[in-house]
């Protein structure tokens, strides 16, 4: 009985040893494969949407490396950052592996986070890791203006941030009162990094004369009352669901004025019980092999290597310019941007 | 011989220590049990709401901050009549459909539970949000006025006070029509017969007897829906930012959706909150002091006959319709519209023919599903069922002002005012500390539960309580029963409908409850709200709709057969 599943085992092995040589990412360490076995498990906190995407890489990976089981946790970034700072101020951090956004700042301080520089991680360019090995960016998100088509037809949509200006806009433009990076923050922090700080001050107080409608929920929530028609137009959405609604009939389009916002989720190993194996999930998550995964999920791949399901999606495919918010920007811009919000918008 | 001493006085007989310790005795160990419940969160929530947000050091900026707020009276006036104005809706829409239903010839009575129940059963956010649905601008009202009558223009608009209102009030009717349909139901009808045969009509016995009868019942209810849409952040938060309507929570439910969380202010906030909602309940204690001549149900039988409301019979019936229509045909028809539509769409002829079952094969498509469902019926059929255990034994003890009761409705009503994402915040704390492994449990969930539904549990078996004159007890008691013996034997069957609407209040909003859940799920204890909650952030809106409508379901069928069951049992106790 033993002997069989051993030789199953070993086949098993062999087998996930071809098909990783197959692959052009390299394979890991079978040193650092047979630690995690010992290991056994990986919890891994993320803000992915469980059933969409957390599920089908967790399923992927365990397929990949059976005997390692993923464990999730899931969340949005703010619930699992508040029970992470909870966890370290008792004693230690019980997850391995966090995916989110905005929570790299304050896990640092928590001294949750141990440096760890993936393999697959050298693909990607230098604005989407951390040269000391604190993150890497394991799905790209693009904030963009999105209209209604019924409600706006081609020739009256805006081409630049400026024409949001034209009067007829006034009091018609949603976005949400998120102060992250993907919310009116972010959106804040493009304007002032990629007009300068007198240019991009001078333009939004243009903007907050339009009486922009804060909505209190996330961006898919603003952009789906942009499809029941209770706003024309709305700044700050993501751009692919967009076009996940436009797919299924849904009168919306995506608007590339630019540049674009493009913020990132960030995966990082935490100081958590199973290290080995939160290394060797972070090094599969972040593989050809397992952005394919996030990419068939619908989300936007980091990987340089991999295409978004929509090609367009992505800057070099869709052509447009965009102005990355990387964790150290947003760490450094985030108080200040807020404080425009509230002294402009609120 | 001995000089009487007249300066000394009369020797009075003097309990021994012992005897007033066994006076003490039970009250006590309940406060105490009470007090290991609520107060350790309140520690916490105290430190939270002295420490800086990233340093940790003692400041006193989140209090200061509170108060230094420009727009804090225009806020406060914008909170106080908001939660007044929806706290009277709520009680003359659930208090006059309970009356109609418990008092009354009035037809349809099985729909107005129906409808109270099926509505609690609904998820909050999806429950809320097919209210902006139906009353925003791109809604059927707003599109049917644009259609009729001018086709700019917009009817209502539901991003006001007045639509704050009449949301945050539909949430609260069915708490209160189940709250006040138990009392109703066993008021007196000696009283009101007496009345009717000295030929007062039907208004006059309502207002001169029988609401004077429910008078402390419904003062506690007030004051309870008053607390709750004061802290309530949701419904303000959701409706008034979009038109810049400031209440007291708003700022406080930003600085609690800032990454990371900014809770000292939400803390300090919650703190203010508790010593206002002391001082009401001490008013409130007052008040219900005098309860004793309002009991209603005595050693004489007592079989409440209905009303006969003649021809106004109609009237009633549509009253009932039409509450069913607002609390519950409206918003349900809203969510299985958009459960139906591939995207949202507004209500037209292209919406209505492009309908789908997508999401519903979806939800079917995810197996573990059902172990969240049952993860979820698990742990709140067991906080409900503790939850009321405690709270009617402490409801007795206070109303019939045992030794030693005096802080038990202060303790139970503490944790009214936590905002959950501030209570789930400390119980990670506590659990982590606690000794046994129970972090990441569905214990912990269960415990926080207990914690948040106490006030809830206090307010059914108070209202409960409060109407039963003790001279039943005390004729159990002269008979030779034993305290435990008379709350077994003679309490609890007559105060079960109360506990029975109790529990089921709190096992279906436990079950659907959100923030708590979700800081507190672990990998091995999920439950379903934290998967609504995940889809709906990422935007499928139409599943988590299309899960709504089958949790609303099963939870109908589930609490349906309870109630028939249980009602059945309870008419058999008292005679009916």
């Amino acid at each position: 009985m033993s002997i069989a599943r051993n030789c199953l085992m070993g086949l098993v092995l062999a087998a996930a040893g071809l098909f990783g040589g197959l692959d052009r990412a390299k394979a890991s360490d079978p040193a650092l494969i047979e630690a995690a076995k010992k290991e056994g498990q990986v919890i891994w906190y993320t803000s992915f949407v469980e059933n969409q995407l957390a599920r089908p890489l967790a399923a992927a990976f365990e397929k990949k490396y059976p005997g390692i089981k993923v464990q999730i946790v899931p969340g949005t970034a703010t619930d699992l950052l508040l029970k992470l700072l909870g966890e370290a101020r008792a004693g230690g951090v019980r997850g391995d592996v966090h995916h989110g956004g905005s929570s790299l700042w304050p896990l640092l301080k928590a001294d949750a986070i141990e440096k760890y520089i993936p393999d697959a991680a050298k693909d990607y360019p230098d604005n989407l890791k951390d040269k000391d090995g604190l993150w890497t960016a394991d799905a790209l998100y693009f904030l963009v203006a999105a209209v209604n088509t019924d409600m706006v037809s081609p020739g009256d949509e805006p081409k630049t941030y400026d024409d949001l200006l034209d009067p007829k806009w006034k009091g018609r433009i949603a976005w949400t009162n998120q102060m992250t990076q993907g919310g009116a923050a972010g959106f804040i922090g493009t304007i002032l990094t990629a007009m300068g700080e007198e240019k991009g001050m001078a333009y939004l107080r243009k903007l907050a004369d339009q009486k922009l409608i804060n909505v209190p929920s996330n961006q898919r929530v603003v952009l789906d009352q942009v499809i029941a028609g209770e706003y024309p137009i709305a700044i700050a959405t993501f751009n692919n669901h967009s076009v996940l609604s436009a797919a299924k009939g849904a009168p919306v389009k995506w608007l590339k004025l630019e540049p674009v916002t493009n913020t990132l989720d960030t995966v990082m190993l935490l100081k958590g019980p199973h290290r080995n194996a939160g290394k060797l999930f972070i090094d599969y998550s972040l593989s050809e092999e397992g952005q394919k995964v996030v990419r068939e999920a619908g989300y936007i791949p980091a990987n340089p290597k991999v295409a978004a399901k929509v090609p367009e999606l992505k800057p070099q495919e869709g052509k447009f310019k965009v102005q990355v918010l990387t964790p150290n920007m947003v760490e450094e811009g985030l108080p200040k941007w807020v404080a425009v919000y509230n002294e402009l918008f609120k | 011989m001995t000089v009487l001493d007249a300066t000394r006085s009369l020797p009075v007989y003097r309990k021994s220590a012992r005897e007033r310790l066994a006076e003490y005795a039970p009250a006590i160990i309940v406060t105490i049990i009470l007090a290991v419940i609520v107060i350790p969160p309140v520690i916490v929530l105290l430190r939270t709401s002295l420490r800086g947000n990233d340093d940790g050091v003692f400041t006193l900026s989140h209090y200061a901050s509170l108060f230094s707020d420009p727009r804090l009276y225009v806020s406060a006036w914008n909170s106080v009549s908001f939660s007044v104005l929806a706290m009277l809706l709520s009680l003359v829409n659930g208090g006059l459909v309970a009356w109609l239903v418990e008092r009354t010839n009035v037809r349809f009575k099985s729909l107005a539970y129906i409808s109270a129940i099926i509505s609690l059963g609904t998820p909050y956010i999806i429950y809320v949000s097919a209210w902006l649905y139906i009353l925003g601008r791109a809604g059927p009202v707003n599109g049917l006025y644009r259609a009729l009558v001018d086709p700019t223009g917009t009817l209502f608009n539901v991003y006001s006070i007045t639509g704050m209102v009449l949301i945050e009030g539909f949430l609260w009717s069915p708490l209160v029509f189940l709250l006040l349909s138990a009392t109703f139901r066993r008021s007196n009808a000696d009283m009101e017969e007496a009345a009717r045969i000295a030929g007062a009509s039907v208004f006059a016995t309502v207002t001169r007897i029988s609401l004077r009868l429910a008078m402390p019942a419904v003062l506690g209810l007030g004051l309870f829906v008053f607390i709750r849409n004061l802290e309530a952040f949701d419904v303000p938060v959701l409706i008034g930012t979009p038109s810049k309507i400031s209440l007291l929570t708003t700022d406080i439910y930003l600085s609690m959706t800032q990454v990371p969380p900014q809770l000292g202010h939400a803390s300090a906030f919650s703190i203010v909150l508790m010593f206002v909602v002391a001082v009401l309940l001490y008013y409130y204690g007052k008040i219900s002091k005098h309860a004793e001549r309002f009991a209603s149900i005595t050693g004489k039988g007592y079989r409440p006959r209905p009303f006969d409301l003649g021809r106004s019979k109609w009237l009633g019936s549509a009253l009932i319709l039409f509450n069913a229509m607002l609390v519950l045909v409206l918003p349900l028809a809203a969510i299985l519209y958009n459960s139906l539509t591939p995207f949202a769409r507004p209500v037209n002829w292209t919406g209505l023919t492009n309908l789908t079952f997508d999401h519903y094969r979806a939800v079917f498509a995810q197996s573990y599903y059902l172990e969240l469902a049952l993860n979820t019926v698990i742990v709140a059929a067991a906080s409900a069922t503790a939850a009321i255990l405690i709270t009617s034994i402490a409801a007795w003890m206070n109303v019939r002002r045992w030794p030693g009761s005096a802080l038990l409705d202060q303790l139970t009503s503490v944790p009214l005012v936590f905002p959950g994402i501030v209570l789930g915040v400390a119980m990670i704390e506590m659990a982590l500390n606690f000794p046994l492994p129970v972090y990441g449990t569905l214990w912990v969930i269960g415990f926080a539960f207990v914690i948040r539904y106490l006030p809830y549990g206090m307010r059914y078996s108070h209202a409960g309580i409060i109407q039963i004159h003790r001279e039943l007890e005390d004729a159990a008691g002269i008979s030779g029963a034993s305290r435990p013996t008379i709350l077994r034997r003679i309490l609890v069957p007559l105060i079960s409908p109360s506990l029975i609407a109790g529990w089921l209040f709190i096992f279906l909003i436990a079950a659907k409850e959100l923030s708590i859940a979700v800081l507190l799920a672990g990998y091995n204890a999920k439950t379903i709200s934290v998967a609504m909650f995940d889809q709906w952030v990422n935007g499928a809106g139409g599943e988590v709709a299309a899960m709504g409508v089958i949790w609303t379901s099963v939870m109908t069928i589930f609490t349906a057969t309870l109630y028939m069951i249980t009602r059945r049992r309870t008419d058999l106790i008292s005679g009916k």
